[in-house]
């Protein structure tokens, strides 16, 4: 039933091995292989034309393949076989096809001419694929993408509004309460104006968290410009403007130079001022210190890359919330601070597809190593690292 | 020393009431306007008898406001020749860089995002007169437009 054009087969025994060998391809093919004449009749039918259009091969063979397009398709195929006729192949198209039950269901065809052993056109050949599933899977992809995109921009309106319209009451506490010391304070008594502090000072508090709130989200939002950053040189910068910050501070610092990544630059830096603040300010009880940014290989084969101190450190039972937002191992009496930076390390090491983890112990010090996703990068190529 | 008007785009009574202490408190004598929407705004600038009033010599925008947002006001600022070289000030809530950037391109001279911390607040504000009224010089026809400018130490609105 099969005719295939078989380029350099010589032999009468040659050609029936290729013949069967074909033929055992065809039969075993998941897609529907049907063979037809130029005005339309079938003339072969493999197993899987059998699976999906549910007529057998003898239901069908010698009909005309129309029976097979559903309901005014019929043109289609015969302007089709009309274009072969002319020596066309007729690639990836779909459409939709019609079973012996009457159910319609979507296809993916090509067409070819087939040819017999003189070369003369005899008739076509047509592959085609049930794309039901492939269909659904991308109308699901669609859908989730679409949800995504929605979530996505509730989530820019919802940080609009907190940015524009949270903001002003406390403002307000903020601004009345101070008001209300200046104007008033007399009257307030001792206890009173102690009161009116406290409001003040709450406002101030939560003005920062809603910062920080909204400098996580930019992080995790924020599109990523990858480009090679000497993160050793980025260190020292961070480290020159920390002691500037506290010049009585005896901190020795140690920075390794270069340390080339490909990373977002701007987003990379976060991580590395999140991580040597935090060590400024948990050494900060201590009259000397030590802090060291620098690499080492990591176990998976990566560069690793570190913020050693030797400050208070952290009780390491607690370690697996400290990458949580608004999480934190001491109190605000004890060290200030809101407990965001460690998620936004976290957040950003993440999108770059590396991990962030903590070593410590009380008053041992601590150490923070995160790995990059992106290759290492030899700072000679690197534009910034030269 | 230049007495031009400050006009005030705030719609919020509480943060006015504010900004105005503010003001107050760093001994500013300018005269303020406030226009409590978008709509207020470009009346103030554009609307009947604002040809007598003396053009502000300083703008402070806030960004969210009802009818008309603030960028619709800085726009319409920018597109007019008496107002578009008045300095505009955006002072609001939020920094947020969509805002930060689009004040910008659409010609803001500043942005600056109020405080919480009202001194904070206090100090903003003393510096942004001091800077945009005393330090800086206006441009010439926002110093002299054809209506005549009376320097007064009259506050409110």
């Amino acid at each position: 039933m099969v005719q295939l054009p078989l380029a350099g087969v010589g032999a009468r025994g040659d050609l029936a091995t290729a013949a069967s060998l074909l033929s055992a391809i065809v039969n075993s093919s998941d897609d529907a292989i049907v063979g037809k004449t130029l005005d339309g009749l079938v003339t072969s039918w493999n197993p899987a034309a059998e699976r999906m259009y549910g007529y057998s091969a003898d239901e069908i063979v010698g009909r005309p393949v129309t029976v097979l397009c559903s309901p005014g398709r019929a043109a289609e195929v015969t302007e089709i076989l009309a274009r072969i006729g002319r020596g066309e192949r007729v690639l990836h198209h779909e459409t939709v096809r019609q079973r012996k039950d009457g159910t319609v269901f979507p296809v993916s065809v090509t067409i070819s001419p087939v040819y017999d052993e003189r070369g003369e056109l005899i008739g076509a050949s047509s592959i085609a694929r049930d794309i039901t599933e492939q269909q659904r899977a991308e109308a699901e992809l669609r859908r989730r993408t679409a949800d995504l995109e929605r979530a996505n921009r509730n989530l820019e309106s919802f940080t609009y509004s907190v940015s524009h319209d949270l903001r002003a009451p406390l403002r307000e506490l903020n601004g009345f309460s101070a008001a209300l010391l200046e104007d008033c304070g007399d009257s307030l008594g001792e206890t009173g104006r102690g009161y009116a502090g406290h409001i003040t000072a709450a406002s101030d508090q939560m003005a920062e968290l809603i910062d920080d709130l909204l400098d996580l989200s930019r992080v995790s939002r924020a599109a990523m410009h990858l480009q090679v950053v000497d993160l050793g040189a980025e260190a020292a910068i961070i480290a020159a403007e920390l002691q500037r910050s506290e010049p009585d501070r005896r901190v020795t610092f140690t920075v390794q130079q270069p340390a080339c990544v490909r990373a977002d630059p701007r987003l990379i830096r976060t991580v590395l001022q999140n991580l040597l603040e935090n060590a400024w300010k948990f050494t900060s009880r201590h009259d000397r210190a030590s802090i060291e940014f620098g690499t080492m290989p990591a176990e998976d084969g990566r560069t690793c890359y570190y913020v050693r101190d030797d400050g208070a450190g952290f009780d390491p039972a607690y370690a697996g919330k400290l990458f949580s937002p608004f999480q934190r191992l001491h109190s605000a009496r004890e060290f200030p601070g809101t407990g965001i930076g460690l998620a936004s390390v976290h957040q950003i090491v993440e999108r770059h597809g590396g991990r962030a983890w903590a070593e410590s112990a009380v008053e041992a010090g601590a150490t923070f190593y995160f790995t990059l996703d992106a290759e290492e990068t030899p700072c000679s190529t690197g534009p910034s690292c030269s | 020393m230049q007495y031009r008007p400050i006009l005030l785009v705030e719609d919020n009574a509480a943060d006015e009431e504010l900004t105005m202490r503010a003001f107050s408190k760093s001994n500013i004598v300018n005269q303020i306007a406030v226009a409590h929407d978008g709509a207020e705004a470009l009346e103030h600038l554009f609307g009947d008898g604002s040809a007598r009033r003396p053009l502000p010599g300083l703008i402070l925008l806030d960004l969210k406001l009802p009818k008309v947002d603030g960028f619709e006001v800085l726009r319409r600022i920018r597109a007019h020749e008496r107002t578009r070289l008045i300095p505009v000030v955006i002072l609001t809530s939020s920094r947020q860089e969509e805002d930060v950037l689009a004040g910008y391109q659409g010609g803001a001279n500043a942005y600056v995002r109020k405080p919480v911390n009202f001194a904070d607040f206090s100090h903003a504000a003393r510096t942004l007169d001091m800077f945009w009224l005393l330090l800086n010089e206006l441009p010439p026809n926002v110093i002299s437009p054809a209506a005549s400018a009376t320097p007064s130490a009259a506050r409110g609105t």
